[in-house]
């Protein structure tokens, strides 16, 4: 199961979904939900194939949270279907399998963080021993403190230690490096990849691409509730123009422009273009070709940030 | 869930001030009034006044420690996402609440216990053997109602409002109810309120064991029916709630 070369822009569903021949961790099936008049999830299909780490990207707003309470069967989907392992999502076969970390996520106020994990780890048929957990979550000097006297990042792991303590197939992780510095971030991905070493599936929501980037072999990037990228990092990247050629010129028009090979987006500010490219020296020498009196040429890099504005942007046009 | 709920009682029988709040005022109380009307003759109860209090008190302190762990504390762990975090565990919702009302139950005992050992000790209050473990039990299995009663509470306010509304059922069921005060000595429309009251009739099973009777059905059904009652109001204020926030 090797994961597409290029990336799946909004519009075309449905290639993830033939590719699929076995037994998939998550199956989100023309799933709508809203919320008074918001439309907080328009219409999403989803599939996420087992041993996968798959990021969800998008700005505040973008359906992330909705579409992961409702993978947990926290909330129900107006219409579509979901499926976790071919469970229900909230089934108690769903609930064995997927271990969680939420944003709003809260402990048992008045014990202590050791109680408390040996209380979660009863609940599972099949649990991690937990000093095995303990340690993943770097908790060990904790476990005798209360639970409703941690930190911010000592809080955040816990709910890890809470999430993996099951010994899950599934780990879904609701913007799960939020609270944490850059030491705990690093710590933390590093976990994961012991977790996924074992070919458990990762499902987490963020809305830095480098996070995603770094962490993720696909990127499913969603804004106003809908799907508008999917692929992996590099094709995702590929997709967006990392590259800007900018130059002035007479008649400013961009017709044409967004054809040439490399090229992936154009605007125009005054008489000054610019060029959002893939391959932005096969733009450069074809741009030459058909605009000759291109002047005050610069080729400069783009921040994975501002690549990320441009594809939500280009949706809301 | 036998560890979750053991550590449900756990930990409130940890929190000093759910302790002194439920425990301490039943007893410090019990101690000033059967002092304070001890002398009396027997009371309209048919029970000399140490006795009379000592379960009027047992009751009063047992209410309080299940409404209290019941109301307050579902309504804060609500509010803090642990209910949210908790639904992610195998744990089902009907467990959850099973093991929730067995806890709130369960903290009726030390306010009971402590109450019976004021009496026998400071008080020299002495009855047959039996009577002892049947008034705990009796209590104890009472409170039923005040358990449903406070899930009602708990999700339909939130943390402070929780403990003030729970605070104002408190006290208005235990002065109605005659566990301050015998109801004979209030006007005829209190009597008849009182006699709908769960507390009152919690009372009523107590005095009939005190006094080596068997309890009266009649007591059993009327709380059997504010149980049955809350349990629903329960239902149906868990089930709009979720419909809104989902």
């Amino acid at each position: 199961m090797t994961y597409h070369p290029s990336a799946i822009v909004a519009g075309t569903p449905g290639l993830v979904a033939a590719e699929d021949d076995g037994e998939c961790a998550v199956r989100v099936d023309a799933v709508t939900r809203r919320f008074g008049p918001v439309l907080a999830v328009d219409n999403l299909s989803l599939t996420v194939e087992r041993g996968r780490t798959v990021a969800l990207l998008g700005p505040n707003g973008a359906g992330k949270t909705t579409t992961i309470s409702m993978l947990l069967g926290l909330s129900k989907p107006d219409s579509g279907s979901i499926e976790i392992f071919r469970s229900a999502p909230g089934s108690p076969a769903a609930h064995a399998d997927v271990g969680a970390m939420l944003q709003d996520g809260g402990m048992m106020p008045g014990v202590l963080v050791g109680e408390l994990l040996a209380m979660v780890r009863s609940l599972y048929m099949s649990p991690l021993a937990l000093g095995e957990v303990v340690d993943i979550a770097q908790l060990r000097e904790l476990e005798k403190r209360r639970v409703d006297r941690l930190s911010g990042g000592q809080s955040q792991r816990l709910r890890l230690a809470m999430a993996l303590i099951g010994d899950p197939r599934l780990l879904i992780l609701d913007e799960p490096t939020a609270a944490m510095d850059v030491e705990t971030r690093r710590g933390f991905w590093h976990a994961m990849e012991g977790f996924t070493e074992r070919g458990r599936t990762i499902l987490f929501s963020t809305h830095y691409l480098e996070e995603a980037d770094a962490a993720a072999d696909r990127i499913v990037m969603m804004a106003r509730g809908r799907v508008v990228a999917d692929g992996t990092p590099a094709a995702i990247k590929d997709s967006v123009g990392l590259r800007v050629i900018r130059f002035s010129s007479a008649h400013a028009g961009i017709a044409g422009l967004e054809t040439l090979p490399g090229a992936v987006s154009a605007t125009a500010h005054g008489s000054r273009v610019e060029l959002r490219c893939s391959d932005s020296d096969s733009a450069l020498r074809a741009l030459i070709a058909t605009r000759p009196d291109a002047r005050d040429i610069e080729v400069a890099g783009v921040a994975l940030e501002d690549a990320f504005i441009t594809i939500t942007d280009g949706l809301a046009a | 869930m036998i560890k979750y709920l053991a550590l449900e009682i756990r930990r409130s029988l940890r929190d000093r001030r759910y302790l002194l709040l439920v425990a301490g005022w039943p007893v410090a109380a019990y101690l000033l009034f059967s002092t304070v009307f001890g002398a009396a003759a027997d009371r309209s109860e048919g029970l000399p006044p140490t006795v009379a209090i000592m379960v009027a008190m047992a009751s009063f302190g047992a209410m309080g420690g299940v409404l209290m762990a019941s109301g307050p504390r579902l309504a804060m762990d609500r509010q803090m996402g642990w209910l949210r975090q908790l639904r992610l565990t195998p744990l089902s919702p009907a467990r959850i609440l099973a093991a929730r009302l067995t806890a709130a139950m369960a903290l009726s005992l030390p306010a009971i216990i402590l109450t019976f050992i004021a009496a026998a000790l400071v008080k020299g209050v002495g009855l047959p053997l039996w009577e002892w473990p049947a008034l705990v039990l009796l209590i104890a299995a009472g409170c039923l109602p005040f358990a449903a009663i406070g899930i009602v509470v708990g999700t339909i306010a939130d943390g402070d409002g929780a403990q003030g509304l729970t605070m104002v059922l408190y006290l208005v069921l235990a002065a109605l109810g005659g566990l301050w005060m015998p109801v004979a000595i209030l006007p005829s429309v209190m009597q008849t309120i009182a006699r709908t009251l769960p507390s009152y009739h919690l009372a009523q099973l107590g005095w009939h064991i005190a006094r080596g009777e068997a309890p009266a059905l009649g007591d059993g059904l009327v709380l059997l029916a504010w149980f049955a009652g809350a349990a629903l109001l329960a239902v149906a204020v868990s089930r709009r709630l979720t419909l809104r926030s989902a």
